[in-house]
């Protein structure tokens, strides 16, 4: 039984993440896996003393867009919890949307903790000019609103309030020779919050910094990431990728 | 007397049919050559016609084809790549490169299958086609092939204009069940160029990949 239930898992799509994660507490590991069911994937997720299964599907829309939603329930360390999303696009309209549930958190797996959700929306007004309008709560309500315009780049400008108003100022382009993504994004006032990242093809390198004093450094080489950080502590990441067939 | 008849008709039938394959052969062998083209006209959209244009890119010995849509406005920036085995969908606006399996590969909403507009062995695969004439086009004399849709296509039946002298496709013209236009799409700009497969299949490298 268990040799067929592992043939089926290994003969089914699917990908596995193993890591450690490191903080003030020692370290823990962190373990992802998925596998891919007809119309969907169910996935685990396993942090110390925290777990969680879900279910995912999806809907493709051919060239006109695509839709995934899911819901995962959760057991471990403060109680049950749970968390229900969706996110895709279809024609002119893009949307993602969460809304979950946590007695406590556990960073990185699990981050937020209460009652927490998000509601991203954007609208393709023209062609190439897209509004955007995001909706976040966790202990506290973000709001912010952008227009995206895409010339050869993508210049992101925007306005959102959090504990105070602030603003936002994004590019996003290719450079290089070899086409290599960059994504940068400023968020300043209420929000102080710089995100970069570059996107190689087989590497992706990420940056975050924030006031009050958070960061982090990260990377993808392949299958292997990396990442370290300070989040009210150092901490660190190390995780590797399988995927298969 | 009847059985000649029938004879006649069978064999009348029977070369009907040689012909519409010798024609989608002769189609296929005189696009051998990486070719490039823009196909545009009209396509039933959720909110009434709609206007619609794309550039197709082919590299038929490699059975690779990509299609970037430029209109309508809220496709733009989308584009399909077809290959061997795989249909891949870049949706611009959420950033992700969704794959399925060419079996699996669905195209509801558009009403008419944009991995046919490239290759129209495979279109002729799913949809039984038999030659209803010919015709003058701008373009030349053209054949023209009728044919209806194997289910689960997105369309009920199809006619398609083939250019006699240069053998290529000149116009699709989709219908749903009740003869209605769902696109009416032609062919123009058609020139052989050299094509490279990594450029038919490049997308950002920031795409999220999705695998169905």
């Amino acid at each position: 039984m268990l040799g067929f239930l592992l043939a089926s898992w290994a003969l089914a799509q699917g990908r596995l993440e193993a890591g450690v994660y490191g903080g003030p507490g020692g370290w823990t590991p962190t373990l992802e896996a998925a596998l891919a069911l007809e119309g969907g994937e169910a996935y685990v997720r396993l942090q110390g003393e925290r777990g969680a299964l879900g279910l995912a599907g999806g809907l493709s829309l051919g060239p006109l867009g695509f839709l995934a939603y899911g819901a995962q329930g959760e057991v471990g360390a403060g109680g049950l919890g749970g968390v229900a999303f969706a996110e895709g696009g279809a024609g002119p309209l893009a949307l993602q949307g969460r809304l979950g549930y946590r007695p406590q958190g556990a960073f990185p797996l699990f981050p937020e903790e209460g009652l927490f959700g998000r509601l991203h929306l954007r609208y393709r007004l023209v062609p190439r000019g897209v509004v955007g309008l995001l909706l976040e709560g966790e202990r506290g309500l973000r709001a912010e609103a952008t227009y995206a315009l895409r010339e050869e780049a993508t210049y992101t400008l925007g306005a959102g309030f959090a504990s105070g108003p602030y603003l936002v100022l994004g590019w996003k382009g290719e450079v290089g020779e070899g086409m290599e993504v960059l994504d940068l994004a400023l968020r300043l006032g209420g929000v102080n919050r710089l995100e970069a990242a570059l996107y190689l093809g087989e590497a992706s390198l990420f940056l975050t910094l924030s006031h009050p004093w958070a960061g982090s450094v990260g990377a993808w080489l392949g299958d292997l990431g990396l990442e370290v950080g300070y989040q009210k502590a150092p901490y660190a990441w190390v995780r590797y990728a399988w995927r298969w067939p | 007397m009847r059985r000649a008849w029938l004879g006649l008709l069978a064999l009348g039938v029977l070369a009907l049919a040689q012909s519409v394959a010798e024609i989608l052969d002769r189609v296929e062998k005189n696009l051998q050559d990486p070719w490039q083209a823009v196909v545009q006209g009209q396509v039933q959209g959720p909110s009434g016609p709609e206007e619609f244009r794309a550039r197709v890119y082919a590299l038929p010995k490699e059975n690779l084809f990509r299609i970037e849509f430029l209109k309508p406005g809220s496709l733009e920036g989308n584009f399909t790549v077809v290959t061997e085995k795989e249909v891949w969908n870049y949706l611009y606006l959420t950033n992700q490169l969704v794959v399925s399996p060419k079996e699996k590969a669905q195209v509801q909403g558009l009403g008419f299958s944009p991995q046919g507009l490239g290759d129209l062995k495979a279109l002729g695969e799913r949809v039984s086609l038999r030659l209803a004439g010919e015709e003058r086009l701008p373009e030349g004399v053209a054949w023209r092939l009728l044919g209806t849709a194997k289910e689960g296509q997105g369309f009920a039946s199809l006619e398609l204009y083939v250019l006699k002298a240069d053998p290529r496709p000149l116009r699709f013209l989709f219908r749903d069940e009740a003869g209605k236009a769902l696109a009416d799409l032609r062919v123009v700009e058609f020139r052989r160029t050299p094509l490279r497969a990594q450029d038919l299949k490049r997308y950002p490298k920031d795409a999220q990949v999705v695998r169905r």
